[in-house]
């Protein structure tokens, strides 16, 4: 308790020592208020040696985290190649875990912005939380790039959700099931059973192979939908229509590694091949689990592990030195995120004032990386290439190899946007129509 | 032959299910705690199991460390944070469910996130030809095994000592306590039972379901779903309740795809609206 | 001064603080304190049911859900005015409520735990797997707030419009537990058998209580549905039903003031936490724990303990 003749420090209020500032006392105050002046004149000295802050919002927790893990240690990876420094300036890494969840994302992005002072947002794992802080991205004004698996198409073409500051580097779902369906049409396929995760994701997916597919000529001839977190997929493969060629299947996480295993198990995959598409099955951390059971597999998706260019060797080294694993998409995805801010900042040699220089820096992005040459449409989507793989034996271990690629394919591929724009239905409306070509390339 | 196919699958996959919630509804039924952290000695004890079996490659021993490893957890759980809140129902939920997020965190920790799948036993290896189709020997394996749990512990209540002294122990804790039984001793043993009893449904289930984060509260809504169909606290209801879902779902799917979310829970609700306590269930 | 007396003061320093926030917190630090207003509502909520009437739900995100998806289904697919949807989500969930009510009142103790969580469990089927309606997990964005004449999308004015919405529904939520009523519910928890044998009709009471309970989520869930401007299906999951019954629990059920502060605490605390680190799940785990051992009674009950002990 204090008492009350005394103030904090000490200093009692009767003492006669403060009633009047001897000349000593004034020099120094003089001294100080020098320091304060040139402190403040140059201030943009000083300024110039804060770091640039980045803000980083993954899902490090719950069902996504071996997703969020992977995008920021492919993050961290390239950060660190440049030593943490962009345009002269340090780079400051600032990571907040959404919990998977939009809210919690709109919530940890708008600490990033407020209290951390980001300049830039990355990262982000899941299409919902994806639409949450795009939406804050736009009404906030912030630079946004998407470095994480959200790949919901919407986000990038023309229409309601479309985002100046936003550019997106990962990946989208209709690049990845449109070079399914060219390749499974190449390879002679024209009856094909669709197998899909029953969420948005998994319809968007289908619908795009089924629309491009008929496009080529081809038809869905069923297509299935087991619900997420399936634990049987029995039902669904004893009910497949055996007089297709093939079955395209997109069914991530633990689904994937279930269905992989039930599908050998059930005694089909040397009776139906199987296009996997996006890699659910054939995921680099599944291969090692199952065996024969994927071999043969083909699937598509934007990158394999043993892709054999120098900076993919040197990516993958240092990735499994890291995590003990090989890299699926993911890690890449961040690593590329990591490269378009770094590039961009120095293209504006660190002057970070300007938000709409910013994204035009990073729209004009355009260099080699470990997924192949990376560059960004007029929309900010990245344009990348598409691989066919397919798993086989290498030194003993079943891998993902790359036996066709699709070059410089964009988010519209390989329709143009106009057609994209004509098209009457969109997957929201097309879920049970799969089988229907007319419908699926109906036009308005 | 697909006909076959799906009555073995309904009945392999209610088999599962059965093995899930047997520790849920055993519990229950004998100490009227509704265990939250059920998913955790689920999921727990499946990756120990996946641990042993990366170790030493015997499925064998991964049961057994499991089950024993998850039991002893289960004993130490209900000593030191359940005994003193007998009948209590608020804070057990409260205790269990933090249970539940702390062991949800450390296996993430310690496993990581990356779905894993155990290897199906040597022995059980291969599929059986069925026509165009073949079915996984595991499965017909999971069948009996699910069988073999469900009389043992049925022989168990009804026919041994022990298991009287645990229904004495139950129905009447002071005159269970006149008559010389521990009660204390007695419900620890039974809740680290039903702990044990989920660490085997997740080394058993490990090569078909696989592990990876938030199987603990998928399996925990499963388990849920089967008791309450079920009855809870009843063995009987348990497998009849597991084995009504399994082939629901299994038929539902196959049959009536465009419903296959509903498959398991509007039965779920028909039932409990008819029966509120269940199909086998006591009030 | 007496204890009266206390309480007033503090009450009144809460007041003054609520109404202060906006003043010297950051932005989303006020949309936080957002946040923490609706779940505490949505705890209150469940605290009339469970506290108060003695019955244990696990499906109460179903009427919170169920609000928050009308207002969302008004505002963007029929262009409805986002105020007139409002009352509008309220009486749906209050129709859930009245329609789920005697199908789960059928049981009691942990079957009545079952059967809400059964019946909630089935709404969010429908929400999931309904996309033509719903929009399936894809969940439905751009649901605007209501503007009375002025935006609310700013962060501050949304914030005094939830605190005054939760005011009201606080102050409606006391007078009815201080009412016979509520002297009533707490009648019936104690013992059903003895207020039947005192002549109530203890059925109607129970239903009466899980309407109200069912409606006051409603509210909540309205709020939320404007807060985030997005609504989805894990509004309705089991999930979020379990959680509100842990910040009843941890709070201390029974009490109004003890959900509310337990929810405030919860929704505080994973974020915070998970911005220290990525193993807020295992901190809040122990934390549970830790309450369970330290405050069985929930958090108001310790305090309530150590007044009794300093009172000695």
């Amino acid at each position: 308790m204090t008492s009350k003749d005394t103030t904090p420090f000490g200093v009692t209020a009767a003492s006669p020592e403060n009633r009047k500032l001897p000349l000593r006392r004034w020099r120094g105050a003089a001294i100080v208020g020098a320091a304060v002046l040139l402190l403040g004149v140059s201030g943009i000295a000083v300024r110039a040696a804060d770091p640039i802050k980045i803000g980083i919002l993954l899902s490090l927790s719950g069902n996504f985290a071996p997703n969020g893990q992977q995008t920021l240690t492919g993050l961290k990876m390239y950060f660190d190649k440049v030593g943490n420094k962009a345009g002269g300036r340090d780079l400051q890494l600032i990571v907040e875990d959404t919990q998977s969840k939009p809210d919690t994302a709109v919530t940890k992005a708008r600490k990033l912005v407020q209290s951390d002072g980001v300049a830039v947002l990355t990262g982000v794992v899941s299409s919902g939380e994806a639409l949450a802080v795009n939406a804050y991205s736009r009404d906030s004004k912030t630079p946004l790039v998407l470095s994480g698996d959200a790949g919901v198409d919407e986000l990038t073409m023309p229409g309601p959700l479309q985002n100046p500051y936003m550019v997106r580097t990962s990946q989208n779902g209709r690049s990845v099931a449109s070079a399914a369906a060219e390749w499974a049409y190449k390879k002679g396929w024209r009856k094909v059973v669709t197998i899909g995760s029953d969420y948005a994701g998994g319809i968007d997916t289908n619908f795009s192979f089924a629309q491009t597919f008929c496009k080529l000529g081809g038809k869905v001839i069923q297509a299935e939908w087991p619900p997420v977190g399936s634990a049987d997929f029995g039902p669904y493969l004893t009910n497949l229509d055996r007089s297709a060629d093939g079955v395209a299947i997109f069914e991530p996480g633990a689904d994937g590694l279930r269905l992989a295993r039930q599908y050998s198990e059930f005694g089909l995959k040397d009776k139906l091949p199987v296009m996997d598409i996006y890699a659910g099955l054939t995921f680099e951390s599944n291969l090692p689990q199952l065996g024969d059971a994927t071999l043969g597999i083909y699937s598509s998706l934007f990158y394999t592990p043993m892709l054999k260019t120098p900076e993919n060797e040197a990516f993958v080294a240092e990735f499994r030195k890291r995590m003990h694993a090989s890299p699926n998409n993911e890690g890449p995805n961040g690593y590329v995120g990591a490269h378009a801010i770094v590039d961009a900042i120095n293209a504006l040699h660190d002057d970070l004032s300007d938000k709409m220089k910013f994204i035009a820096a990073l729209r004009a992005i355009k260099f080699d990386s470990p997924k192949g040459p990376i560059s960004l449409d007029k929309y900010g989507q990245v344009i990348q290439t598409m691989y066919i793989r397919q798993v086989q034996m290498v030194d003993g271990k079943p891998e993902n190899v790359p036996i066709a690629s699709y070059p410089n394919v964009d988010q519209f591929w390989p329709f143009t946007e106009a057609d994209i724009e004509s098209f009457k239905y969109g997957y929201k409306d097309s879920k049970n129509a799969l089988t229907d070509c007319a419908h699926l390339l109906a036009k308005k | 032959m697909t006909w076959v196919i799906h009555i073995l699958n309904g009945v392999a996959f209610g088999m599962l299910l059965f093995l899930l919630a047997a520790g849920l509804s055993l519990i229950y039924g004998l100490m009227k705690i509704l265990n939250l952290t059920h998913g955790s000695f689920y999921l727990v004890g499946g990756y120990i199991g996946l641990s042993v079996v990366q170790l030493t490659g015997s499925f064998v021993l991964a049961l057994i460390a499991a089950v024993a490893a998850i039991a002893f957890l289960g004993a130490v759980i209900e000593r030191f944070f359940l005994r003193r809140f007998h009948l209590d129902e608020l804070p057990q939920t409260l205790v269990t469910f933090g249970f539940l997020f702390i062991f949800s965190d450390l296996a993430l920790w310690i496993w990581g996130g990356d779905p894993q799948m155990l290897n199906v036993p040597r022995l059980f290896q291969g599929s059986l030809p069925m026509g165009y189709y073949a079915y996984p020997y595991y499965r017909l394996f999971l069948i009996a095994v699910g069988l073999v749990v469900a009389l043992g512990l049925w022989w168990f209540q009804e026919r041994t000592k022990l298991g009287t002294m645990l229904r004495a122990g139950v129905d009447d804790a002071e005159i269970a306590r006149a008559l010389g039984i521990n009660v204390s001793l007695l419900f620890t043993l039974i809740f680290a039972a039903g702990a044990a009893l989920a660490a085997l449904a997740g080394v058993l289930a490990g090569p078909v379901l696989s592990l990876y984060p938030g199987a603990d509260f998928e399996v925990l809504i499963f388990a849920f779903v089967v008791v309450v169909i079920g009855g809870l606290g009843s063995l009987r209801g348990a497998l009849a309740g597991a084995l009504l879902v399994g082939i629901l779902d299994d038929f539902g799917k196959a049959f009536f795809p465009q419903f296959a979310l509903f498959t398991v829970f509007v039965p779920m609700a028909v039932i409990l609206v008819l029966r509120p306590t269940g199909l086998f269930g006591r009030q | 001064m007496t204890a009266r007396a206390w309480s007033i003061a503090v009450v009144i320093a809460a007041l003054l603080l609520l109404v202060a926030l906006p003043a010297f917190l950051r932005e989303y630090s006020v949309a936080l304190a957002t946040k923490m207003l609706i779940f505490a509502l949505f705890a209150m909520s469940l605290d009339l049911l469970l506290g108060y009437t003695g019955l244990a739900s696990l499906g109460h995100a179903a009427y919170f859900g169920i609000a928050a998806y009308t207002v969302a289904l008004l505002v963007v697919n029929a262009n409805v005015s986002s105020g007139l949807a409002f009352p509008a989500a309220l009486a749906v969930a209050a129709v859930t409520g009245a329609v789920f009510a005697p199908l789960a009142l059928r049981a009691r103790g942990s079957y009545f735990l079952m059967i809400t969580f059964a019946l909630a469990q089935v709404v969010w089927s429908v929400a999931f797997g309904w996309r033509t309606l719903t929009n399936g997990d894809d969940g439905i964005p751009n649901v605007v707030r209501p503007n009375f004449g002025f935006s609310l999308d700013n962060t501050a004015a949304f914030y005094y419009f939830t605190l005054a919405v939760v005011g009201i529904a606080t102050l409606a939520l006391v007078a009815i537990v201080k009412s016979p009523v509520g002297r009533a519910l707490r009648g019936i928890r104690e013992s059903e058998t003895r207020m039947q044998a005192l002549g109530f009709d203890v059925w109607r009471y129970q239903y009466v209580a899980f309407v109200l309970s069912a409606t006051f989520a409603g509210v909540a869930g309205a709020l939320y549905a404007y807060y985030n401007r997005f609504v989805g299906p894990e509004y309705l999951y089991v999930i979020q039903s379990a959680e509100a019954l842990i910040m009843v629990i941890l709070g201390g059920a029974g009490t109004l003031i003890g959900p509310a502060i337990g929810a405030g605490l919860i929704v505080f605390l994973e974020d915070f936490i998970s911005s220290m680190t990525q193993h807020w799940v295992l901190v809040l785990g122990v934390i549970y724990v830790l309450v369970t051992l330290f405050a069985p009674r929930g958090l108001i009950g310790l305090v309530n303990d150590v007044r009794r002990r300093s009172a000695k």
